[in-house]
């Protein structure tokens, strides 16, 4: 039958509302939500490309570059998407710069990363001069800091660096019984030397009459311990402790299996799970003790998200996650989960002093498990320590059982400082 | 007590073959060709991360596993072809100020961080723990691995064997007559950019061979090769620059005087080595062997 025009006309009318029905939602999806600028937010991120640190900054750049495809995927922080500006973490000075660059002329939202005691306290004075929200991985130790950056208002550090030997003394004293002597080998700078002390400092309020034989302090990427190995053998220690994070874990592991040391006394690494999968059975025994930092890739209460983040990382990069990946990824999830809160009060895209007050005391599910901000700037988080054993399917050793040490029981509470803390347990 | 001091001592000659090894390299090129070779360091490097890789691969294919350490020696060799490129490049600065060959050198040495960075990444790379494959020695109360023996022995004879070169062969006539004076040795027939290529390339062999031997014990890592050189300077010095005898006596000195110090004073172990250093620059500035100046 012969259409007539208002037929016509209806028909047009129906299928242009309908079409712009069916398309409306693909435009809608595409824009964000009010008050929030449709440009990417920009995110610097500041990694150690090069040197003995490498892999700590390779890690934790490989952590944020997850995040960013996960988060990008699910439409981004509050529609909008997420832009990453990566920069080389080198010596302070350069670093300091790039810094500058990545607020000044980049005008990125935020900064991540830093890993290295002395560019972290290079980089604190820094923030606060310029104003930006930093939220560090690691790059945190006792001295120097409280002068450097005594209250921050813009800096997010990273845990204490010696909540992991306040976390392996912890475990000595509860997992080997009658250590009277303690060995120790530790890197020479802060970090080292710091840990030593703390490491002592723990143990004696459980062992007060422990005694330390030898200290040795070899420097970052020493190759060749087998005279420090005679030095150990000679002092004859109950225990051998080592804050070791890197490559030269494995050697002195490699090198006292070749000469039996650790038949003959115990150890305690407490940091040694930076080099977890390289850590093979053929020469690391069971029943030393073994610190993974924040983040212990095959623990039995693992989450979803860490099973999966296991799973991606050693298919992308045939290794197994270290600690440093939850470090990175705790610190931008953090951010977008600040960004959230503050907007749902703001109502539009909030400022960055209202992004810092949100992120102050916040909890997310970071891949390891909850993680937070202290209200002093500083992280919470559990450790993961354990002792060592060949019960797995990999080459290389695990730890069972898994000890989760929360910062409330091994790092010191805002406010106090590090040896009072530690002097005023009940043990 | 005996036990300590064998043990120690034992360590300290491990180290010392390897410093020889590197530091005979440097000597023989700076004798003939009269080039402080900074990158014999990164040489080593190269030998390390190209050993392990080597390792990897043929053990990987089928070669058994005791057999590895043939594998290990045909890499840190084969790897020594990057001399030539190496030397065809210091060809440039070969009759200026030493400041360009050291500037040459150096900016080598960044070159090859770089590199092996881009090539093999940035984790430390190891054999895992074929180290361990040949088992211990247990004697005077000392347990030593076996494969240390066996790098100490490998030092020991390749010295010999560099001895009988030199003495002994008229390639090693060649190299002493243009360590002496170039210009005669060119008059009377020498032709001396072919020795400078074969002398340079066996200068690296002896540097990656070093590297590719030390690793089943270590692991390859970002800077190993930089912080090498710093340490062959000191045996050079102390044994006397352009002198094999040099190299071995100073490798000696520095690697046990080095095991010494880290069971004695450990907060003292580099320092050591720079006292003698300074000492052997204020009484012998030519070192132990060094040639007198002219």
């Amino acid at each position: 039958m012969k259409t007539s025009r208002r037929q016509f006309l209806k028909t047009v009318g129906a299928a242009a509302v309908g079409s712009g029905v069916l398309g409306a939602p693909a435009v809608l999806r595409a824009q964000t939500k009010r008050g929030v600028p449709s440009d990417p937010v920009k995110i610097g991120v500041l990694a150690i490309r090069a040197g003995v640190a490498a892999p700590v900054g390779a890690a934790g750049q490989r952590g944020v570059e997850w995040w960013a495809d996960r988060v990008n995927k699910a439409g981004g922080i509050l529609g909008r998407k997420v832009e990453l500006v990566l920069e080389e973490e080198s010596s302070p000075k350069d670093t300091v710069e790039r810094f500058r660059k990545l607020v000044l002329q980049t005008k990125v939202d935020v900064i991540s990363g830093g890993i290295s005691t002395a560019v972290g306290l290079a980089l604190g004075p820094v923030t606060e001069e310029l104003g930006t929200i930093w939220l560090s991985w690691d790059a945190t130790t006792q001295n120097g800091v409280e002068e450097t950056i005594p209250k921050p208002k813009w800096a997010f550090r990273s845990v204490d660096n010696e909540a992991e030997a306040v976390g392996g003394a912890i475990l000595t004293a509860k997992h080997f019984k009658g250590i009277k002597t303690v060995a120790g080998i530790n890197n020479d700078y802060s970090y080292g030397r710091d840990c030593w002390a703390t490491f002592m400092a723990a143990l004696k309020r459980y062992t007060p009459d422990v005694k330390p034989v030898l200290d040795l302090w070899p420097k970052l990427g020493v190759t060749d311990f087998s005279s420090h190995i005679a030095a150990i053998q000679q002092a004859k220690p109950d225990l051998l402790m080592s804050s070791f994070w890197s490559g030269d874990t494995t050697i002195i592991m490699k090198q006292a299996a070749a000469v039996g040391l650790f038949k003959t006394m115990k150890a305690c690494f407490t940091t040694g799970g930076g080099v977890h999968d390289s850590l093979k059975k053929d020469f690391t025994p069971e029943g030393l003790i073994l610190g993974y930092n924040s983040m212990y890739f095959n623990h039995v209460g693992a989450s979803p998200l860490l099973k999966q983040f296991v799973r991606e990382y050693k298919a992308k990069y045939n290794e197994y996650p270290p600690y440093e990946c939850d470090h990175a990824y705790f610190t931008v999830e953090a951010y977008k989960a600040a960004v959230e809160k503050a907007y749902a009060a703001a109502g539009q895209w909030p400022a960055k002093e209202q992004i810092v007050k949100a992120l102050e005391g916040i909890e997310v599910e970071s891949l390891s498990g909850r993680r937070g901000y202290r209200e002093d700037h500083i992280m919470m988080c559990n450790f993961y320590q354990g002792v060592t054993t060949h019960k797995n399917e990999f080459d290389f050793v695990t730890i069972d059982p898994v000890e989760v040490l929360p910062t409330s029981r091994i790092q010191k509470p805002a406010g106090s400082k590090l040896y009072d803390w530690i002097n005023s347990w009940r043990v | 007590m005996l036990a300590h001091a064998l043990n120690v001592l034992l360590s300290g000659v491990f180290h010392a073959a390897i410093l020889f090894l590197v530091a005979a390299g440097l000597q023989l090129v700076f004798g003939v060709q009269r080039i402080f070779n900074l990158a014999c360091g990164s040489f080593y490097a190269l030998g390390a991360y190209f050993g392990v890789s080597t390792v990897t691969v043929l053990t990987g294919a089928g070669l058994p596993r005791p057999l590895f350490i043939v594998a290990l020696v045909a890499g840190g060799i084969a790897v020594a072809a990057v001399g030539p490129v190496v030397e065809r490049l210091l060809r440039f600065v070969y009759d200026r100020d030493e400041t360009f060959q050291l500037l040459l050198t150096f900016a080598v040495v960044l070159m090859m961080e770089d590199i092996l960075r881009i090539v093999w990444g940035t984790a430390p790379t190891s054999t895992g723990g074929l180290y361990l494959i040949y088992g211990q020695v247990r004697a005077l109360g000392v347990t030593v691995p076996v494969y240390n023996l066996i790098v100490i022995a490998a030092g020991i004879a390749i010295a010999l064997l560099m001895g009988y070169m030199l003495a002994r062969t008229r390639f090693g006539r060649i190299i002493r007559a243009a360590a002496e004076n170039r210009e005669m040795s060119e008059a009377l027939g020498v032709n001396m950019r072919v020795v400078y290529v074969k002398v340079f390339t066996l200068g690296t062999m002896l540097g990656t061979l070093g590297g590719a031997l030390v690793i089943p014990s270590t692991a390859a890592m970002s800077e190993m090769g930089i912080d090498l050189i710093v340490e062959a300077f000191a045996v050079v010095v102390i044994g006397g620059l352009g002198s094999m005898r040099g190299a071995l006596a100073g490798a000696l000195v520095v690697g046990v005087l080095r095991a010494v110090a880290i069971s004695t004073w450990p907060e003292l172990e580099m320092l050591l080595i720079y006292l003698i250093v300074i000492a052997v620059l204020v009484f012998r500035p030519r070192g132990l062997f060094g040639a007198a100046a002219a």
